[in-house]
């Protein structure tokens, strides 16, 4: 790679003080025109607040959110790669029947909006996937302690179901994102490798295990790292179906304060840290991959 | 010529065709037969379905119709059959084909732990030995990319002579390579053929078929248009089509 010296120009200059100059303008019609009175000093109480009890500070709504939001992310982002592993790999596989299951199932999740599926998926998952799996049987049989657990990783008794919901419908959704990166891995391995690998003797399954996935994983993991990242978006979808995570927590907050500019600049704030800490960790490790080649 | 001994049949081709999709039939109707430790070289125009046949030979490519018998086994349906042609055909490709994210070592070694179901002590024993009769074992611990081009082809008969095959298909192998790596490649597969290994090679290197080969087709369009020895080629070609070929590439 070729490394370019950042250097600072005129036009830099220029375009900062412009970028600045909206902001403010933004601002000042909020203030003047809206006659918006901003109140940031109430916003860290919905971020921290004192347990009345133990007058120790635990989180308090928005950081509630952000937290339901990252075991949102970190499930369904798992859930996506099972499934995405799986169809992907359907898909390129010479079985027929197999790869139009891969391709119908991408198919039909690229093609409709995400609001709708996100219905679909939650009604059926709630209304039939989940009490067929006996998951609300199963929280509440377990002890207190075993729930406190499960409250930690997932979410509270109350709210599991919809939770799991929630976990099923944006993993299926990321899934299908991929379903596409996970095929564009392996396809993406010289036809040659399998060719010597067949002549040889290898299993299919030999095959994919020591020859295809080891150098499909490395071309993946960039492009994955950037889907992992799309989750965290593409979750606040699930404010839809009422799940408590950031964007729904943001917009209960908005609606009954009412200072909304705050709520969602923090909102957006919350956001921003988790993805660009992701993004960073993704390019952290695109380099390392570069290196080892 | 070599006195060594030529066996029975091991390689039967009858009548073999092979159209791609698309309708380019690479291979037409082609029968033909090749005894235990001969080495026959196949030349011909690009495009005349030599790399094609060949692959037909250890299923990599699935012939429309035709038989293929090797060593007594049908390339049938039979999935035990394929697989046992598969262990028992070793192939050489032109791109080497090496796998990039292991070692030369591990290269040879996987199929002979994962197929032929060795321990890893007993595999790299074998291994080391293929790699010393290739005269790279001081590589072994390499990547491919840290390798030669003739390294590496040297690398990749190796991994295919560690499963003990019997018979040898070789396409082009060292038509990927700088000249002043032929050498290297073509000696390794010289002794080979010295050894009694039955090899089936796609090549265009006179020298190489004028010491080792004991006969040469040459075909085109799909088809054989004329057998025989390299210095009936070099004396008398009776076809047509041969003499304008050979023109072209001596
Ligand atoms: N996978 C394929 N799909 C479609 N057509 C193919 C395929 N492989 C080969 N062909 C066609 O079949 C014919 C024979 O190809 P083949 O590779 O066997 O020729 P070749 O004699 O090995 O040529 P070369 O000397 O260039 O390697 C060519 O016309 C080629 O374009
Ligand atoms: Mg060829």
């Amino acid at each position: 790679m070729l490394k370019q010296k950042v250097r600072f120009k005129l036009l830099d200059l220029i375009l900062i003080i412009f970028c600045i100059g909206i902001v403010y303008f933004i601002f000042y019609r909020i203030n003047v025109q809206l006659e918006y009175r901003s109140n940031w000093a109430a916003i860290p109480r919905y971020l921290l607040r004192k347990d009345p009890s133990t007058g120790k500070l635990i989180p308090n709504y928005l950081l509630l959110g952000l937290f339901t939001t990252i075991r949102l992310s970190v499930w369904s982002t798992l859930l996506g790669l099972v499934v995405g592993v799986i169809m992907g790999i359907f898909r390129t596989t010479k079985i027929l029947f197999l790869r139009l299951v891969g391709r119908i199932y991408v198919e039909f999740i690229r093609n409709l909006p995400p609001l709708v599926l996100i219905f679909l998926f939650y009604y059926f998952a709630s209304g039939q996937i989940l009490p067929l799996l006996g998951v609300e049987e199963f929280i509440r049989t377990r002890s207190a302690s075993a729930q406190a657990i499960l409250a930690f990783f997932f979410a509270e008794k109350a709210l599991f179901t919809q939770f799991v919901s929630g976990v099923i419908t944006i993993g299926l959704f990321e899934g299908a994102f991929i379903t596409e990166v996970v095929r564009s891995g392996i396809e993406s391995i010289e036809r040659g490798q399998r060719e010597a690998a067949y002549s040889l003797g290898l299993s299919w399954l030999d095959q994919m295990r020591f020859i295809i996935m080891p150098q499909a994983i490395k071309r993946i993991l960039p492009p994955l790292g950037n889907e992992f990242i799309s989750t965290v978006k593409r979750s606040s979808i699930v404010s839809a179906i009422s799940i408590q995570e950031l964007t729904f927590q943001g917009r209960q907050l908005a609606t009954s304060t009412l200072w909304v500019f705050e709520v969602w600049i923090t909102v957006a704030l919350m956001y921003l840290m988790l993805t660009l800490i992701l993004s960073f960790a993704v390019s952290a490790m695109e380099k390392r991959l570069r290196i080892s080649d | 010529m070599s006195e060594k001994k030529l066996g029975e049949h091991i390689i039967t081709v009858d009548n073999v065709s092979k159209t791609f999709t698309g309708g380019i039939q690479a291979v037409k109707n082609f029968s033909t037969k090749i005894r235990r430790s001969e080495v026959l070289v196949i030349m011909g125009p690009s495009g005349s379905g030599k790399s094609t046949l060949l692959r037909c030979l250890n299923g990599l490519e699935e012939p429309d119709s035709g038989t293929i018998i090797i060593d007594g086994i049908p390339l049938d349906d039979d999935k035990r059959h394929r697989l046992e042609i598969r262990k028992e055909v070793g192939m050489v490709f032109q791109q080497f084909n090496l796998f990039p994210h292991l070692t030369a070592l591990e290269n040879v070694n996987l199929a002979q732990i994962r197929v032929r179901k060795k321990s890893k002590k007993e595999a790299t024993e074998m291994s080391m030995d293929m790699l010393t009769k290739v005269g790279i074992a001081e590589k072994a611990h390499c990547y491919p990319a840290q390798l030669s081009g003739g390294q590496q082809q040297r690398v990749a008969i190796a991994r295919a002579l560690a499963m003990m095959p019997k018979v040898m298909l070789f396409d082009e192998p060292t038509s990927a390579l700088d000249p002043e790596m032929i050498n290297e490649v073509l000696d390794v597969m010289k002794n080979l053929a010295r050894e009694g290994m039955t090899m089936v090679v796609v090549t265009h290197e006179m020298g190489f078929a004028r010491e080792v080969s004991d006969w040469v087709i040459f075909m085109d369009d799909g088809q054989i248009v004329e057998t025989g020895t390299v210095e009936h080629f070099f004396k008398n070609p009776r076809e047509e089509r041969t003499k304008l070929f050979l023109s072209q590439i001596l």
